[in-house]
């Protein structure tokens, strides 16, 4: 016990495997992890863009790169300090997934080793920051360190969330005397955090810009649901959350009216190869339904469906997969044949699709792919993940090419898509 | 890794491991491992050709391969020689050509390279871009891993 307890100090100091680049902003310290860092550098004059957010100062010329220049401090509602006199200021140059910017800060510090164990998770009520922009604080000698996630700052994940924030800080900017209105919106965005860490938890849900929208939805009907009660404490709180996340038929067979909405969406003429990567497929109920659905519509192409799921023993199932008497509603039938005492698919839709036990988290090779259909699997998969099976998919899709999501989800790359509808069902038509 | 290639390994591995041993095997959960995989000693590799690209690896640790040639061999080995060698190359030889026959009954194709083993310590096996399958089988000489990447082609 007595070792138990004086270990965790020695842990801190002997293991480092987190480094941030420090600065400070309004008397405060802060952290950036370097990893996120491009560079640092001083600048002063910034090509005002107009229209622009207020916390943007302008446009900046890094070497022949355009990249925007946020002003943390008035990004973070912090009283901004007025020096417009030509004096440079402090930039540091982050490097996202996707994109470079430059955000102004007061001083930059130093670099500060430290082991990610040692950051502390953010308190719900924090200072002047929103909470869902903190990694988490760590004391590093003697001083404390707000660690910001710049990921989810500026990330373009998180683009609506940041013009949702603009109105946030005018109105604290503007009515001082309405005070008190700031705090049900930090309210909510606190709930809000705490049930998407509990989806993760419960569900192994990840919220993110694939499902964001629907869970800020959601969450305002939950609440008036369940009044001031809105924690998710248990599993079946998560799933009853959850519940209308769900999109139709899933682990059935789609209904006639469901494959014909889904039809409505594809392309009048195919012909050649047609390949279709359905991630998540489960028992293969929805490969089938999407087999059915192309093979109908285009009678002559040379379809191939790779189906693929995680879990052994759905998987396993699906290559034999029956049909009840009472599903097929009469737009399977010209596909089935009778086996022993129970239908089944024929030949035709049956060679069409390769059945394969896969990790989504492990590799992704694909063929050239005319079609994608992935409903809520993205969603189940963590932050990084969404986005590399993204990358892989827009790598591979032919241009053109339709993806179908969940319901409830739209894609990360948003700007590869060009969203297509068709009586109230969407599609994502590769650009 | 299609679906309909898992029996066939699961099978013949477990049938011919527990025909040549004559000893209890407990069949252990199947899962699935990234392409770059440390492997534990001994391995035993066999390639496949044909409507798929691929292989099938026999991964035992030193120790587990010298027990298991030992008992094939009806003698007691003490060390990893030409004969433990050339017993365990035979075991994955067998496996791999039992799988392939009931491959080919439904009606995959698949041609078989001769198998190769490859010994040593911290040694890693990668296939670019393929997942593998992996069959453990905990039997009384040790730990053996069927380890199977097979790919279609496209």
């Amino acid at each position: 016990m007595k070792n138990a307890v004086h270990e965790p100090p020695e842990g801190e100091q002997t293991r480092v495997d987190y480094k941030m680049v420090t600065f400070t902003l309004a008397g405060k310290d802060y952290g950036i992890d370097i990893m996120k860092v491009k560079e640092i550098s001083k600048a002063s004059k910034f090509t005002f863009v107009p229209n622009a957010a207020p916390f943007v100062r302008g446009v900046y010329n890094l070497r022949g790169d355009i990249i925007s220049v946020i002003d943390l401090r008035t990004f973070f509602n912090l009283s901004s300090e007025d020096e417009e006199g030509g004096t440079p200021v402090n930039m540091i140059i982050l490097r996202l997934d996707d994109h470079v910017l430059a955000v102004i800060v007061d001083t930059i510090e130093k670099v500060v080793g430290i082991s990610s164990e040692a950051v502390q998770p953010p308190h719900p009520l924090f200072g002047d920051i929103n909470i869902k922009y903190i990694s988490g604080v760590v004391e590093h000698e003697k001083k404390l360190y707000v660690v910001l996630d710049v990921e989810r700052i500026f990330g373009t994940v998180e683009e609506e969330e940041v013009q949702e924030e603009r109105p946030q800080v005018e109105a604290v900017q503007t009515s001082l005397p309405e005070q008190p209105s700031m705090e049900p919106i930090l309210r909510e965005n606190v709930d809000i955090g705490f049930i998407e860490e509990t989806l993760v938890t419960f569900m192994n849900f990840h919220p993110s810009g694939v499902n964001q929208e629907w869970i800020h939805e959601r969450f305002r009907s939950w609440k008036s649901q369940r009044g001031d009660d809105v924690q998710l404490s248990n599993t079946a709180d998560a799933q009853a959350f959850l519940a209308p996340f769900t999109s139709p038929h899933s682990q059935t067979y789609w209904s006639a009216e469901y494959m014909d909405g889904i039809a409505s969406l594809l392309p009048e003429e195919k012909t050649g190869n047609l390949h279709v990567w359905n991630p998540g497929c489960g028992s293969g109920h929805e490969s089938y339904s999407i087999a059915t659905v192309l093979k109908k519509r285009y009678p002559q192409v040379n379809l191939k469906i790779i189906a693929q799921d995680h879990d052994l023993i759905k998987i396993s199932t699906a290559p034999g997969l029956t049909v009840d008497p009472g599903v097929s509603s009469g737009f399977f039938d010209p596909f089935l044949v009778d086996g022993d005492g129970s239908r089944q698919f024929g030949k035709t839709i049956k060679d069409s699709i390769l059945f394969e036990y896969h990790d989504i988290n492990h590799e992704i090779t694909l063929p050239r792919l005319d079609m994608v259909v992935m409903r809520d699997t993205i969603s189940y998969l963590p932050a990084d993940r969404q986005r590399r099976v993204f990358s892989a998919i827009g790598e591979s899709m032919k241009s053109g090419g339709i993806m179908i999501l969940g319901s409830h989800e739209v894609p990360l790359d948003r700007d590869n898509w060009t969203r297509v509808e068709a009586s109230g069902f969407v599609a994502y038509k590769k650009n | 890794m299609r679906v309909e290639y898992i029996n066939p390994f699961v099978e013949s591995a477990f049938g011919i491991i527990q025909e040549v041993l004559q000893s209890q095997i407990v069949r252990k959960d199947l899962y699935l491992k990234k392409t770059s995989q440390p492997v534990m000693g001994v391995a035993a590799l066999v390639g496949l050709a044909g409507d798929v690209e691929g292989r099938v690896l026999i991964d035992m640790s030193q120790q587990t391969a010298v027990k298991i040639a030992s008992t094939m061999n009806g003698e007691e080995l003490t060390e990893m020689d030409e004969l433990a060698k050339a017993t365990i190359t035979e075991l994955a030889n067998m496996i791999t050509a039992q799988a392939v026959t009931k491959l080919f009954d439904l009606g995959f194709k698949f041609d078989l390279t001769p198998p190769s083993i490859i010994t040593g310590d911290n040694m890693q096996v990668s296939n670019a871009d393929v997942e593998a399958l992996i069959v453990p089988l905990e039997l009384p000489q040790g730990l053996v891993e069927i380890n199977v990447a097979i790919r279609e082609r496209m």
